[in-house]
């Protein structure tokens, strides 16, 4: 009783472990269904473009036969490479397109007078565009297989699907396969980037309440150090810290996720490297920077908010509004392209610094260097923000005097909060 | 142009250095007021500290012997008024301030992760120019401690009083210019605060150590003291030799003195 009666009053608590949680699922959970909704939309509202270089009675069967639950446009006689199907999917808007291939009606007709063993094939081609969890749903062409083959004969259709990848076309990638693949392993990083910043925030605001719990700041301030120095130390020493904790749990998480994908059959050979889809050094290079960056602003808000603290209960306590800004984008982008989202939530989730490194880990498996500079640039700016603040803060008295008084500002009156 | 340069800044803080040295005011407090929202925790507080004297400030709890320390050793700054540290004000030039003197406040800690000897080494640092200053003031402090092998167990392990002696050590071991001691006998028994006072007293006497310090225990800066100022409600309401004070008041000790400057007051 005497416990709850501690922990319920304790008014820091109470914001940072209750009322935060209230709020930010809800968030989350409207920003996702936001997201389904959008995805299913624009499934519906896409153009799947047919070129028919058949011209049969079998390939207007077809064209009919998808005209009925699809958006199509037609085009005919177009011998397909990377630039035509690029353009052509520019011309019509589109990121999906069905090429009926010449003899494809001779196919159709030897399969069902002749030999059933005979299939006819379309060549589907899908356009990547990232990873997303629900932007790959809207995908008809697995849909319309299994329908025409019920209307007609078991077999009779297949589909050949190719990925066009930076402009690219890749015979033999399914795009639905690709991007659940790449899904499993990048999901990994807004993970690793949750807990590497919620570890180094806790070290940080433990290290700024532990001077103050154990009597120790007062000495400190006395010494004959710049305080910025004393401020850069308690910033390496966790980054140091939350770096080894990082890698450990990166090791770690790596071995899981080895384990997990060696009990899956390969999915068809696909080489992510292959494709360009692992990030090139330059990428590694900025997504490291954009990590780093992220990190020392997340620091330095943990010492500036425990810094309010008296002790390491209460510095533990404080960082938990922090923690919002972490898991929101986390979650958010763990499931969403931020391109999806409604013009509102996109700059909200491009103010919060913690997005970045998982908005520039997508931008440079895509090539995008733009973005992940941009972002650099920009938390870059907010973290020399937050230290030029701590550092006056630490410059000055208030280090020691400073104190959050919930009840204070409840009552609009202030109370000392220094023993002389 | 470059060699000049180097030897005009080094002539520049020699001098300084022998114009601190030679002062014969180690601190200089005017008109010090310090204010905590409503309450006044120093009202125009001034008193002058000499080069080599140990000075007490004595009152009871709340008069405002802590925030006058935490002045002078550039943690708290003065609402109003100044303070001089051997001609440096605390204000404009702190971190100058902070190389001259130590500061032990009255409730002290040390790095309950490093052992005792851990802890000495990471302060001598600070003051130490050389390897061998370092550890010739690491072993003087482990004297003063009185530890023994103790000192290679973490200070978690420490009893207050060993802490205390511990933290006491610290303070002297660099010889500072200053040396601001806030309650320095606090949590020692009768024999270990016997053997911290002497230690301040030789420090005094064979290194030119000047000793601020404050205390709730008269009888104690009695003994310590060259001279003291009795504080009260951020005020000095009395200022001089304890011997002095006793016989202008005619006290027997400087409880009886302050009770009846109090009381006057």
């Amino acid at each position: 009783m005497k416990e709850l009666k501690e922990l319920i009053r304790d008014p820091k608590i109470l914001l940072g472990m209750i009322v935060v949680p209230l709020i930010m699922f809800p968030v989350l959970g409207g920003v996702m269904s936001y997201s389904v909704q959008s995805a299913q939309e624009r499934a519906q509202r896409a153009t799947l473009l047919v070129v028919n270089n058949d011209e049969g009675n079998w390939s207007d069967f077809l064209i009919n036969f998808l005209n009925v639950s699809a958006r199509i446009s037609v085009e005919s006689n177009i011998v397909l490479d990377n630039d035509t199907a690029m353009e052509l999917l520019a011309e019509y808007n589109s990121t999906q397109l069905l090429e009926i291939p010449m003899g494809f009606g001779e196919n159709m007709i030897e399969h069902v007078n002749v030999n059933p063993n005979v299939t006819a094939a379309v060549k589907f081609y899908g356009v990547f565009v990232g990873v997303s969890i629900f932007e790959n749903m809207g995908s008809p062409i697995d849909r319309f297989v299994y329908d025409f083959n019920r209307l007609l004969a078991p077999d009779v259709l297949k589909a050949e699907k190719s990925t066009i990848i930076k402009g690219e076309i890749i015979s033999g990638v399914d795009p639905a396969t690709l991007s659940s693949i790449l899904f499993s392993q990048t999901i990994a990083l807004p993970i690793t980037i949750m807990i590497l910043l919620t570890y180094s925030i806790q070290i940080a605001a433990t290290s700024v309440a532990m001077e103050k719990e154990e009597k120790t700041l007062e000495t400190l301030l006395t010494l004959p150090m710049d305080r910025l120095s004393i401020l850069a130390g308690k910033l390496s020493g966790s980054i140091f810290v939350a770096g080894v904790g990082a890698l450990a749990y990166m090791i770690g998480y790596n071995y899981m996720l080895g384990a997990v994908t060696s009990a899956i059959p390969a999915e068809a050979g696909i080489d992510l490297a292959a494709l360009g889809l692992v990030p090139s050094l330059l990428g590694y290079l900025l997504l490291g920077i954009s990590l780093f960056v992220a990190l020392l602003s997340a620091l330095a808000l943990a010492v500036i908010l425990s810094a309010f603290a008296e002790d390491v209960r209460g510095a533990q306590s404080l960082v938990g509004f922090i923690y919002p800004l972490i898991f929101l984008p986390s979650f958010a982008l763990m499931y969403v392209d931020i391109g999806t989202l409604p013009f509102a939530f996109k700059i909200v989730l491009y103010a919060i610094p913690f997005s970045h490194p998982t908005i520039a880990s997508r931008a440079v498996i895509m090539g995008d260097y733009l973005t992940a500079a941009f972002g650099i640039v920009y938390v870059s700016a907010f973290t020399i923000g937050v230290m030029y603040a701590a550092s006056r803060f630490f410059a000055t008295e208030k280090i020691l005097t400073a104190k959050l008084k919930f009840k204070g500002l409840r009552r609009r009156r202030k109370t000392p909060v220094e023993e002389f | 142009m470059q060699k000049i340069l180097i030897i005009v800044i080094v002539l520049c803080t020699k001098l300084v250095d022998w114009r601190i040295k030679n002062m014969s005011v180690a601190v200089e407090a005017a008109d010090v007021v310090k204010v905590f929202g409503e309450i006044r925790a120093l009202d125009g507080l001034s008193f002058t500290v000499e080069t080599g004297e140990i000075f007490g400030l004595i009152g009871p709890n709340g008069a405002g012997k802590t925030t006058a320390l935490r002045v002078v050793s550039t943690l708290l700054l003065p609402t109003a008024g100044s303070v001089n540290v051997f001609g440096l004000d605390v204000v404009d030039r702190a971190s100058n301030v902070r190389q001259i003197i130590t500061y032990l406040p009255e409730e002290a800690g040390a790095y309950r992760n490093l052992s005792g000897w851990e802890y000495l080494e990471f302060m001598a640092r600070f003051s130490a120019k050389s390897k061998d200053e370092s550890r010739g003031m690491i072993k003087e402090a482990a004297e003063i401690t009185g530890l023994g092998e103790r000192l290679k167990d973490k200070t978690k392990g420490y009893s207050k009083g060993m802490k205390r002696r511990l933290l006491v050590a610290r303070a002297l071991m660099n010889k500072p210019r200053l040396s601001v001691l806030d309650e320095p006998t606090s949590g020692l028994d009768v024999l270990h605060a016997y053997h911290v006072r002497d230690i301040i007293k030789r420090y005094v006497k064979e290194h030119d150590v000047t000793v601020l310090l404050s205390s709730h225990n008269m009888l104690e800066v009695e003994h310590l003291c060259d001279r003291v100022a009795l504080l009260n409600k951020g005020k000095i309401v009395a200022l001089g030799n304890p011997q002095e004070l006793k016989e202008k008041y005619e006290s027997a000790n400087l409880e009886e003195v302050f009770a009846k400057v109090v009381k006057l007051a």
